[in-house]
């Protein structure tokens, strides 16, 4: 050790010392080069640290009256988990659609007019050539104008289908200010429009000026007044920033913050998203609440949910078959070494060369067998086995997609 | 008659010649800069070969120099090896420098206010190009500096070499130690996360155990009764004004000193009683230009390629989240430094062992070379102080070992053991829950249960028969209540437990496995017991871990669970509420006609008491970017 670090000669020490030297400005120029790539990686991970912590606040400080799952609470607060209030407009999307389609009509139209003024310009007739391409010009924007006629047909039909919608939606209760918004042109049949041409987004309705991300953190910053036509069991919202007299520091502020940003699902918003949450924390007009969109199950209905499958062309996918099959629904809890259950090892032999072969299930496909067995368990029971053990309310539990999923992985057993 | 109307270089090259005059003139600015040395010198010195100009040149710039006039002219061979000085003194002023420098560094992007300075953290991480490099350069010199130093001083107690002439040598040695220590506590706190706010505050927490001033000291301090805006900007200038100017006085009084009375030489090259430091022979001599200077240029740029490599590849500095003074996180120390006063701490009294016995300790090393006044600095005329020194590396060892959270600090075993699966990155190491790596956090909730006995069942079939114990005795039920309580939404409470997906979630596996094993481990505290871990969606990309532990409930009295005769744990069993009958067995009515009910033991359908169980429960939110599975 001494003698390592007591290098005899100078010159020894000299070039030991430089290429320490040189080393260590390598290595510097090595982090220096990745620093872009780490900075990066390290807001990512901060951004994530940070929507944890949020969700700790969420949880222990919102979900009392903005819902577990943030989607609002009765009478208390609305959701937050939420199309409206990520500005997501169902009217406004459409909307859009037609305006853009008129737009295009009208260029179109003109673009017509002018070649049909060459056409006919009198001190500059077009050669016959020139005709040809003018009359084939025409013909082709004629197409296109045709084109966005139909696009405006589909846009208006679907608009007015959306608004028989929320108008089902306001009469549930989801929108309870609806009534209060004046305008001289409003009658029984365009009021639903009226109201969502400047309620379509929570931004919209308050008109607030700034970002989401504002609206968010000064809402959490100050807190606002309660209305106690919409919320009688509300007391308002409390400013929960220190500034404002609050317990939370502006780094929490924005952690809640980035919480609440996280559920935005940008496009994927849907109508169903849309007509399902409370809005205004508001309960139904059957007094029950919105829990968020609840997606179809598949029931028990055997030749019903076949059919389906054929019309809707759903297939499943035996991957992700075989994570719901031994994971989410835990059925290798049971189905496994034959114990208490048909081994799921060889259920596709088993079926194919035994069941199908019982009288009792002639012009059965291996399919059928499987979704019946699933969906309708005490409908037979194999030999051997007692009856009664397998839960029956798997169709209650499965959408068509996770059972065909599951069917499809069996296949491959 | 000058070429221009004053003397000038060209007048030099009409007389020399051209090449000449340019050489001379190089050999002159460099005389001047080296303060003494020419080309030839420098050449010659670089060469190893003799000076050829007498008086000796490499002499000139000690004399007459700014920047080596401090540093003596030629060391004694004996003193120049590994021992006796192991190069710590070296060190401790390479460590002063360095942290000078990236401390200076890291001022740019920092701001001593709480609401500012935790983001200025994150900046630096984030969007300071070398930022992390520099915080962990700085962080990792100020640890190494506080154990230099004090390595330093114990080497100067074990070789004697605090002995008569250097008595005030030790002394000043001693203050800077003392220095170093606050100056890298004090940085503790600017960080302002929750590492900080903590350590500082326990270790401030001392100063209040001083009689009469304690509760002025702190005040004085902290700047307010709780360590707030007042008290980091109080840090901060402690940090990085007073300590520093401080160590700058007394690095100069410490170094002054040293070269004055020389480095003393090994105790076995003197005689006994005589310091011959400053009698350098000639052929001992080992002069400073070159050899000490070429040495020390190469230790400079070894010592910090080893810290460059260490904060790149295997140190990085500890960011917790923010400073909250209403969360106390389990198990917080001191910074290690001071382990040992924390440790002290445990033995009884505050004011004792928090301020007196440190004041004595010091006390008494200031006070060591005045009160151990033997002429011989031999090893073997010198067991009884050597024997002291050894000793107080033991005891200190042994404090600072108590210190730890681990030792006599009485938490339920339950916490403790969440704690240690759950706690968030703190001292380069987290919680093994949190490395689940995101796609092996499948959703269901898994039972310790599963990992006992799957020798003789499966592990399915142990999951329906402990479904199905823990449907019957309540237990679930008394988990999802839990659950509820917890906040968890209505439609993610789990039905049943099922059996832990080891081939697609191996992680997921070896975490549940460690939860049993620490439960298992606790049999006294916690009889009967089983934890749980329930997986939740949250949102996109976040998923939500909660921590159940159940168990029977023991008598516990002053922190100590209560045994019966044959070492079991006492029970405590559950009550009921049961309407009190006469002996022809109907209720007993009160004043107003109400039946009288009186508690009594719940008994199960073989008259045998049920023990009240006990449920404890932890969450954490896991986001797929968070990354603590790298």
């Amino acid at each position: 050790m001494g003698r390592l670090l007591f290098i005899k000669s100078i010159e020894g020490r000299v070039l030991a010392g430089i290429t320490m030297f040189v080393g260590m400005m390598i290595l510097i120029g090595w982090v220096a080069i990745n620093e872009e790539a780490r900075m990066q990686a390290f807001v990512r991970q901060h951004t994530g640290r940070s929507i944890e912590r949020g969700a700790e606040l969420f949880a222990s400080l919102c979900s009392e009256c903005h819902g577990e799952e943030g989607y609002g609470a009765d009478e208390r607060a609305p959701g937050l988990n939420n199309p409206h209030l990520f500005g997501y407009d169902p009217v406004g999307v459409q909307t859009a659609a037609i305006t853009n389609a008129n737009r295009a009509l009208v260029r179109l139209n003109k673009n017509i007019e002018s070649l049909s003024n060459e056409m006919i310009d009198p001190e500059n007739p077009p050669s016959d050539e020139r005709q040809n391409e003018i009359l084939a010009e025409i013909a082709d924007l004629e197409a296109q104008i045709a084109e966005q006629q139909l696009a405006i047909e589909t846009a208006v039909a679907e608009r007015i289908e959306i608004l028989g919608t929320l108008s089902q939606a306001v009469e549930n209760g989801l929108f309870p200010l609806w009534d209060t918004v004046v305008d001289s042109d409003r009658t029984a049949d365009n009021e639903v429009e009226i109201f969502f041409n400047s309620n379509g987004t929570r931004l919209a309705q308050v008109g607030w000026a700034g970002d989401l991300r504002g609206y968010i953190i000064t809402t959490l910053i100050h807190g606002r007044p309660g209305s106690a036509r919409v919320y009688p069991s509300s007391t308002g919202m409390a400013a929960w920033s220190q500034t404002a007299g609050g317990p939370l520091r502006q780094d929490e502020i924005e952690d809640l913050a980035e919480y609440i940003l996280n559920w935005d699902k940008g496009s994927a918003w849907t109508n169903e998203d849309f007509g399902a949450v409370a809005q205004y924390g508001k309960p139904l007009a059957d007094g029950s609440l919105p829990t968020g969109p609840q997606p179809e199950m598949v029931g028990d209905d055997v030749l019903g949910i076949l059919a389906r499958w054929e019309a809707d062309e759903i297939v499943g996918s035996p991957t992700s078959g075989e994570l719901l099959y031994s994971a989410r629904f835990g059925c290798t809890d049971c189905h496994l070494n034959g114990a208490s259950a048909p081994d799921t090892i060889g259920t596709l032999a088993r079926i194919q060369n035994e069941r199908l072969a019982e009288a009792g299930f002639a012009g059965y496909t291996v399919e059928q067998y499987l979704v019946e067995s699933i969906t309708r368990p005490g409908d037979y029971v194999v030999d051997g086995y007692s009856s009664g053990l397998m839960p029956d309310n798997f169709g209650g539990r499965m959408t068509d997609q996770q059972l065909a999923d599951i069917v499809s992985y069996l296949m491959t057993q | 008659m000058t070429i221009l109307p004053f003397p000038s270089f060209l007048d030099d090259v009409k007389a020399k010649g051209f090449k000449k005059a340019v050489f001379e003139g190089i050999d002159d600015s460099v005389e001047r800069l080296t303060a003494g040395l020419n080309v030839q010198d420098l050449r010659e010195a670089f060469r190893g070969e003799a000076a050829s100009r007498r008086p000796n040149p490499r002499l000139t710039p000690h004399a007459d120099g700014f920047w080596l006039h401090m540093r003596p002219s030629y060391f004694n061979r004996d003193v120049t090896g590994m021992y006796p000085t192991f190069r710590l003194g070296w060190l401790s002023s390479y460590f002063v420098f360095f942290e000078t420098i990236t401390g200076l560094l890291l001022m740019l992007w920092y701001t001593p206010a709480p609401e500012i300075a935790y983001g200025d953290m994150l900046t630096i991480l984030s969007n300071v190009p070398l930022g992390q490099l520099m915080r962990d350069m700085h962080r990792l010199g100020a640890e190494f500096m506080v154990a230099v130093v004090a390595m330093h001083m114990m080497r100067t107690w074990i070789t004697g070499s605090y002995k008569k002439p250097r008595q005030f040598t030790w002394f000043s040695g001693l203050l800077l130690l003392v220095i170093t220590g606050f100056l890298s506590f004090s940085g503790y706190l600017l960080p302002w996360d929750q590492l900080s706010l903590w350590a500082v505050t326990i270790g401030a927490s001392m100063a209040e155990a001083t009689p009469v001033v304690g509760d002025q000291v702190n005040l004085l301090l902290r700047g307010a009764p709780e360590l707030g805006a007042n008290g980091l900007l109080r840090f901060y200038l402690l940090h990085v004004l007073a300590l520093p100017a401080l160590l700058f006085v007394f690095f100069g009084v410490h170094y002054y000193k040293v070269v004055i009375h020389g480095h003393s030489l090994p105790p076995q090259k003197e005689n006994i009683g005589e310091d011959s430091a400053k009698r350098v022979p000639l052929d001992k001599r080992v002069y400073f230009i070159p050899d000490m200077l070429t040495y020390e240029m190469f230790w400079l740029g070894a010592t910090t390629f080893i810290i460059t490599v260490l904060c790149i590849w295997f140190y990085h500095a500890p960011l917790e989240n923010h400073a909250n003074p209403q969360v106390t996180p389990l198990g917080t120390t001191a910074p290690w430094y001071f382990l040992w006063i924390q440790g002290a701490l445990k033995l009884g009294d505050k004011f004792f062992w928090g301020v007196a016995f440190p004041t004595i300790a010091l006390g008494g090393l200031a006070l060591l070379p005045y009160l151990d006044v033997t002429p011989s600095r031999r090893y073997s005329h010198r067991r009884f102080m050597l024997t002291i020194a050894m000793l107080l590396i033991s005891v200190t060892t042994i404090l600072s070992y108590m210190g730890l959270a681990k030792f006599a600090v009485q938490t339920s075993a339950e916490t403790e053991i969440v704690h240690e699966l759950t706690f968030e990155p703190a001292h380069s190491k987290v919680g093994i829950g949190r490395t689940i790596p995101f796609d092996q956090m499948i959703v269901g909730a898994y039972t310790t249960a599963q990992t006992h006995g799957q020798d003789e069942m499966s592990a399915n079939d142990m999951i329906a028969e402990f479904n199905a114990e823990v449907a019957a005795n309540g237990q679930f039920e008394q988990m999802i209540q839990e659950l509820k309580d917890q906040h968890l939404g209505a439609n993610q409470l789990p039905l049943r437990f099922r059996s832990i997906p080891a081939d697609e979630a191996p992680k997921l596996m070896r975490v549940m496995e460690e939860f049993s094993h620490h439960l298992d481990a606790e049999p006294i505290e916690l009889p009967n017991v089983w934890g749980s871990l329930v997986i939740t969606d949250n949102q996109a990309g976040l998923k939500r871990l909660d921590w159940i532990v159940s168990w029977d409930s023991v008598l516990i009295e002053g922190g100590e669970v209560q045994l019966d005769d044959n070492g079991d744990p006492i029970l405590v069993y559950a009550t009921e509420l049961v309407a009190v009958v006469d002996d022809n067995g109907n209720e007993v009515l009160d004043e107003n006609g109400q039946p009288i009910q009186e508690e009594r033991t719940k008994l199960d359908e073989d008259g045998n008491p049920v023990p009240a169980r006990r449920i404890y429960s932890d969450h954490l939110f896991i986001h797929e970017a968070a990354a603590y599975f790298d």
